[in-house]
């Protein structure tokens, strides 16, 4: 990658110019957002900050995003190397599987989940009486796995086919088991598009509200604390919440790009 | 390269949805005063906010007013009341009509900024619905429900009583039903035991206060099911999440729901009872009081309309005969004639009576 130098290159200057609009269009309304608020409702923010049950919903998201994101770790990332390295017929279809949470409505998926995971659902009826899914963690759990799973799959299976598989047979041919291969060649090769979609999967998991009220209003997450607030108080009781979310969000996102940017170093070029 | 710009695609929307949100300022536009300089200039779209549960009616008002009006397009916008009318006066929306469920709402929350007038256009009764699969389905009856709620295996829900009228309702009712079934422990068995909601008895008034916690706080056991929305709670019945749920009379009806009407005493339907529900009041989360009264629902057209006199227009189909014979076909009694409250405009003072 070069550094920008004002040289001849138009077409790049052109491209910027757009791309600057665009970073524009999503800055302005967050810039508006979060500085509207330090400048005229700052009591307002410091309130927040102070108030228990905005705190414990924010650290619920957090969490329940985070076990939401593991879950998709431990049973996507296995899928998305099969399919980075076999062809099979119908891969086309499985592959578009995996993006329908992305497509569907968020409360139709809400209600699927409902549907299946409830106390009379095929999924949570033999399990009622170890967990519960309504108005319960677990509920929230499922229902941000469930949207947010298609981006730690699709990333990772990027991820691995950067990975030239002639590495993978090398390292076999000098003794690694496919499980040595594996841990020792692919892994490290792939650990950004790993880490960049699983930050993307917790993301998108932790600003989930649709499907998760669906099947659990209760433990109140912060984007359900946000609506709840807006529509018992109004916008000025609901945006501390809100811009207190987006910069714990914003700090813990550039932290993980910086640690992800520096794991730049085993890409394959 | 499909899959990124599909994820583009959606980042995109999200954006834009954000950035309706988070821009929309005070646009206090003089549109009001190009409208009436050129009043037979009538296109574009019509943009009415209204109660989830008035949906269905609205849908076929919708069909006959673009009949009658081919160049406008009507965009109907269905939330829970108070979210619809916070639309209008936090979000600043531009809106030709607003229908709440509780027409307390528009004084209270519009006036006199954002509006000045209101219609009583309709009533509607709280019911308790459920399918041929809830439990007791076939026992119930309206002397045995508080019974059959209270049993173990039965689970019951209600929206949210901070956010929906239907929610601070239903509580209403089941207060109500101590008085009339003689049992003092009815709200206490089936509310006050599975959730945070509490119940203030005042000897010296002969009133009940139902005070409700925060929404993050109201912690509803496995029992109860609450919800912001009547719409989730439909998904929970058809799920056997819940066996039953409160709710208006004319929303089971148009969703083909078994419902058990409750006694007219406590149901919240009669003006004749007025005096009854009275004696029952609510205050919600952010401190706002509701006092117990027939279920009425109000219209108005808010002062920041792009097209007032169309949004008048559409309030004078809903009060007409013809808009009347749709509420009653869809098991919402209309209010006949409409009771008009505040600087009603002419153009539709002569078909209300003035309350």
């Amino acid at each position: 990658m070069q550094t920008l130098t004002p040289k001849h290159d138009r077409m790049l200057t052109v491209f910027l110019l757009f791309g600057l609009v665009i970073l524009a269009f999503i800055l302005t309304p967050l810039l508006y957002m979060v500085f509207g608020q330090l400048i005229s409702n700052r009591s307002g923010l410091i309130e927040a900050v102070n108030d228990s049950a905005v705190i414990k919903s924010i650290l619920l998201t957090m969490y329940t995003a985070l076990a939401a994101t593991t879950i998709a770790f431990v049973f996507g990332v296995p899928l998305a190397y099969f399919l980075a390295r076999r062809d099979f017929p119908g891969k086309g279809i499985v592959e578009s599987i995996i993006d329908i949470p992305i497509i569907i409505p968020h409360t139709v998926a809400g209600i699927a989940l409902l549907t299946v995971f409830g106390s009379h659902g095929m999924i949570g009826d033999p399990l009622s009486s170890i967990v519960r899914f309504r108005d319960a963690l677990p509920g929230v759990v499922v229902a941000m796995l469930f949207v947010s799973v298609p981006f730690l799959i699709n990333s990772a299976r990027e991820g691995f086919q950067s990975v030239d598989p002639r590495l993978e047979n090398v390292a076999r041919s000098l003794g690694a088991s496919s499980w040595d291969a594996f841990r020792r060649v692919t892994v490290p090769l792939s650990a950004r598009h790993i880490l960049v979609g699983s930050i993307l999967c917790w993301a998108r998991a932790m600003s989930e509200f649709g499907a998760v009220i669906v099947i659990a209003y209760y433990p109140m997450i912060a984007p359900t604390l946000i609506y709840e607030r807006y529509i018992s108080y109004g916008l000025s009781a609901s945006s501390p919440v809100a811009v207190l979310l987006i910069v714990i969000c914003l700090v813990v996102f550039i932290v993980l790009r910086m640690i992800s940017a520096g794991w730049r170093r085993y890409d394959r070029e | 390269m499909k899959k990124t710009a599909i994820l583009i695609m959606i980042m995109l929307c999200s954006v834009i949805a954000l950035g309706c949100i988070g821009t929309d300022t005070d646009t206090k536009t003089d549109d009001n005063v190009n409208d009436s300089a050129t009043p037979e200039v009538h296109s574009g779209t019509l943009t009415i906010l209204h109660a989830g549960s008035l949906s269905i009616p609205f849908a076929k008002l919708e069909e006959v007013f673009e009949a009658a009006h081919p160049g406008i397009d009507v965009q109907c916008e269905a939330a829970g009341s108070a979210a619809t009318i916070r639309k209008v006066t936090e979000l600043h929306k531009e809106a030709d009509v607003v229908a709440s469920a509780d027409y307390s709402l528009i004084p209270s929350m519009m006036y006199p900024e954002y509006a000045d007038w209101y219609l009583q256009f309709a009533r509607n009764q709280i019911v308790l619905a459920y399918t041929e699969k809830s439990k007791y389905a076939d026992e119930i009856n309206a002397s045995n429900w508080y019974e059959i709620l209270r049993r173990d295996d039965v689970r019951f829900g209600f929206s949210n009583p901070n956010d929906d009228p239907c929610g601070y309702r239903s509580q209403m009712t089941i207060q109500l039903a101590e008085a009339h079934y003689g049992d003092d422990m009815i709200y206490e068995d089936l509310i006050e035991a599975n959730s945070a909601m509490a119940m203030v008895y005042d000897a010296a008034n002969g009133t009940y206060t139902l005070n409700m916690p925060a929404s993050e706080s109201i912690d509803p056991s496995a029992k109860l099911m609450v919800r912001s929305m009547e719409m989730e709670l439909i998904a929970g019945l058809d799920a056997q999440e819940i066996d039953y749920y409160f709710i208006y009379r004319s929303v089971a009806e148009q969703h083909g729901q078994s419902f058990l009407e409750l006694p007219v005493e406590i149901d919240l339907s009669s003006v004749t009872y007025a005096d009854t529900y009275r004696t029952v009041q609510v205050v919600q989360a952010n401190g706002n009081l509701v006092t117990g009264k027939p279920v009425v629902y109000g219209i108005t057209v808010p002062m920041n309309a792009r097209d007032p006199e169309m949004g008048l227009e559409f309030v004078k189909l809903v009060v007409s005969p013809e808009g009347q014979q749709i509420f009653v076909d869809l098991g919402q009694p209309p209010i006949v004639p409409a009771v008009g409250s505040g600087e009603v405009p002419e153009g539709v003072r002569g078909t209300v009576e003035m309350g």
